[in-house]
């Protein structure tokens, strides 16, 4: 019996502190709201600028803004992954909690379609107004199928070659990224390259993926149609053969060894190793090493390698790829439910156009490529050390002005995977080409019933 | 002899078991003290030196206690409700009879297998019509209907709870309500503290809806705290920062299940009848 009655206690026990605990938690509230000034429906100050993001850029920007304009802000940062979901509950219900909200521009056209993002073009915003202004590409990217500007970003992804130059000084005799980036002008050049790279004793990439981000030289879909373009073979070949021919060091992107390949020499490996597995480091110690030549990432991989690179820094530089692409980028937009539109586009139109803000970004955020066309040019004699005193700023806006965001469709993400999918069962034996790529078909067909129409050839 | 090599053969195997299922653990709580760099290239157990950056980087973005705070204002309340509610709904459908009684109970069968995910849109609609949104009403409210704990627990009161019981305080004169605040309650606690537990960790840890219903980041319970820094800035430079807040945040439900586990064990030999 003790041993119930001290049960029963401690569960009326439990009771009276919750009781208690949600008394001082209402009365909490009530107090801080009085703090803030707040609303009895939530914490969020009525005048306030609400701005729902994926990232830490937004928060640093309406802290700044704020100081400078004297306005109210409240960044609320919610995992990308779940941001449309969370956009989709509260904009699907005509929510008018949120005023700016953001996206990636995989996830816009859909974002578009249903409606959530306001139309820039029409009075007061007038947005075509400072068309130019912004590097092409992304303005492209922020309009919706009709051509009506919906969304704008503050920063620019083109995809380029992070290359060593001490490697490429000792193999090609030239550190120059136009001369590297001739090494890299199409796919059978960079086998070649990546053969070269290998008999010098290095390898060229540290994973076969380096190249996805200039894998697209035509629409997957267009009217409807899933159109396979003979540049999507060719790179469905270079993948397979620079895996079997041994030309990357078998690292797979964002894994331990990858970030590794990036400070100096690395254990060279099989295909068999498993790069996640967590003795790896042991089962790899007694390998010979080599150094990995080569990195294909966007513009944002210029944080990623400075923060990775250790003794290697400033013998990096930086040349154009077999392609243009881009990849990422936030894009900024006023909801359609919006009570504070003029509020909202203000801090767009500070963000995105206002040049001053631009020179401040790239100097907070320790480099980020700015889309603001001027302040581009501004800095376009900026030099970045670790790169080798390469300019930049110039090369990017270069890289930039080549994409051509027309063909980019709102089926490029699953199309593109399952394509990988496809790319990842040849090299590895586990399927033919052709089934592979019979597979492909059935994936998308059954991916998108309807919406794309698959001719097998 | 045999039966030390037995003996020695399970030491051994539990041993292994019991290290799988610590490794894990161990490798967040290390990798909160290395920094997002060291993670990404090595892996590793001896603990880093970056605890205090990470600390920093974290302090930076969110603010863990009141996380902490707010998750308990959500999970306690939350876990009070499915129990009492649960227990005097099972209680009820076990020892009373009275017309509907089983179409009842298969309704709270049927509502077991939906999933709660498929009314989220309409879930977030009747809140903004409430104006509950941005509140912890609609996280805590639900919680009185627990078809799940309601299911067990009735279970558990028809293997328990002896009717003689309650025929002796009937004669007594005792009411309906204290038979079952006096006498019921107890005997089911075993079962209650084995749900509650399980409500705990499943509040404690609950990400979709809190996500989608709390705006504002001062009001974010604990896992949409983590998810959005592990999105805040570039993905690897806070993996540290991350490991810690999710170290700590494990804390609470490692103290609930000191505390508890006991009356899960305990369940398997309650009984209040002698016979």
């Amino acid at each position: 019996m003790k041993l119930k009655k001290l049960v029963s206690l401690l569960l009326v026990a439990a009771m009276t502190v919750s009781l208690a605990a949600c008394g001082s938690g209402n009365d909490k509230k009530t107090s801080s709201g009085d703090e803030n000034g707040t609303t009895e429906e939530g914490s969020v100050d009525k005048d306030a600028l609400v701005i729902w993001t994926i990232t830490n850029d937004q928060k640093t920007q309406a802290e700044k803004w704020a100081e400078e304009t004297g306005n109210k802000v409240d960044v609320t940062v919610i995992e990308s992954g779940d941001y449309p979901t969370k956009l989709q509950a509260a904009l699907g219900g005509g929510s008018k909690d949120v005023d700016v909200i953001v996206g990636e521009p995989q996830m816009l056209e859909d974002f578009f379609d249903a409606g959530f993002f306001e139309d820039l073009d029409q009075a007061p915003y007038n947005a075509q107004d400072y068309a130019g202004q912004i590097v092409d590409y992304v303005w492209e990217v922020g309009q919706d199928s009709d051509g009506v500007q919906r969304a704008i970003s503050y920063q620019i992804t083109p995809a380029g070659i992070y290359y060593r130059r001490d490697i490429a000084q000792n193999v090609f005799g030239t550190d120059d990224p136009v001369e590297i980036g001739k090494l890299f002008a199409d796919y059978d050049t960079v086998l070649q390259t990546a053969q070269t790279l290998k008999e010098a004793g290095y390898r060229c990439f540290a994973s076969d993926g380096e190249i996805t981000y200039f894998s697209g030289q035509s629409a997957w879909v267009i009217d409807g149609v899933l159109n396979v373009d003979q540049a999507r073979y060719d790179y469905m070949d270079l993948c397979v053969e620079l895996y079997q021919q041994d030309l990357t060091a078998y690292a797979s992107q964002w894994s331990t060894p990858w970030y590794q390949a990036m400070s100096g020499p690395v254990p060279v490996l099989t295909a068999e190793d498993n790069a996640w597995s967590e003795d790896f480091a042991e089962e790899t110690a007694d390998r010979d090493t080599t150094e990995v030549f080569a990195f294909g990432l966007p513009s944002w991989g210029v944080l990623t390698l400075r923060d990775n690179v250790g003794d290697t820094s400033g013998k990096w530089g930086v040349c154009s790829g077999p392609a243009y692409g881009f990849g990422g980028g936030t894009y900024l937009g006023i909801s359609t439910f919006s009570e504070k539109k003029d509020l909202a586009w203000d801090f767009i139109k500070w963000c995105t156009l206002n040049e001053e803000t631009a020179d401040w970004w790239i100097e907070d955020s320790e480099g980020d490529t700015v889309s603001l066309v001027s302040a581009l040019e501004k800095h376009a004699d900026d030099e970045n050390a670790v790169y080798g005193g390469q300019k930049l700023y110039q090369f990017w806006q270069e890289q930039a002005a080549g994409i051509d965001y027309s063909k980019v469709t709102r089926y490029d993400k699953q199309i593109g995977d399952a394509w990988g999918t496809a790319i990842s069962k040849i090299k590895t034996g586990e399927m033919t080409k052709d089934e592979a790529i019979a597979e492909f078909y059935d994936t998308v067909e059954a991916t998108f019933p309807g919406e794309v129409t698959v001719n097998r050839d | 002899m045999a039966k030390k090599i037995k003996k020695v053969i399970l030491y051994l195997a539990l041993t292994i078991l019991a290290v799988m299922c610590m490794v894990p653990f161990l490798l967040m709580i290390v990798n909160a003290t290395r920094s997002g760099v060291e993670i990404t290239k090595s892996f590793t157990l001896i603990p880093g030196d970056s605890l205090k950056e990470n600390w920093e980087i974290m302090n930076n973005f969110l603010d863990v206690f009141l996380g902490m705070r707010n998750s308990l204002l959500v999970a306690v309340p939350c876990t009070l409700l499915t129990a009492y509610f649960s227990a005097i709904t099972a209680y009820a459908m076990a020892v009373y009879k009275f017309k509907g009684n089983k179409v009842l109970f298969s309704v709270i069968v049927v509502f077991m297998m939906i999933p709660g995910q498929l009314g989220l849109i309409g879930f977030y609609n009747l809140c903004n019509t409430l104006h509950l949104i941005d509140t912890y009403i609609p996280l805590i409210l639900p919680a009185i209907a627990a078809p799940g704990t309601v299911f067990f627990l009735r279970q558990y009161v028809q293997s328990s709870l002896s009717p003689a019981l309650l025929e002796a305080a009937r004669i007594d004169g005792a009411g309906e309500l204290l038979i079952f605040h006096r006498i019921v309650l107890p005997i089911m606690s075993p079962g209650i503290a084995t749900m509650s537990i399980m409500g705990f960790i499943g509040n404690w840890n609950a990400y979709l809806t809190p996500m989608l219903i709390l705006n504002s980041q001062k009001k974010y319970t604990l896992p949409v705290m983590v998810a959005a820094l592990k999105n805040s800035t570039d993905m690897q430079s806070n993996q540290g920062a991350i490991y810690l807040t999710v170290a700590l945040s494990v804390i609470p439900i490692m103290l609930v299940f000191c505390f508890f586990s006991r009356y899960i064990i305990s369940s398997i030999s309650a009984g209040s009848v002698k016979e």
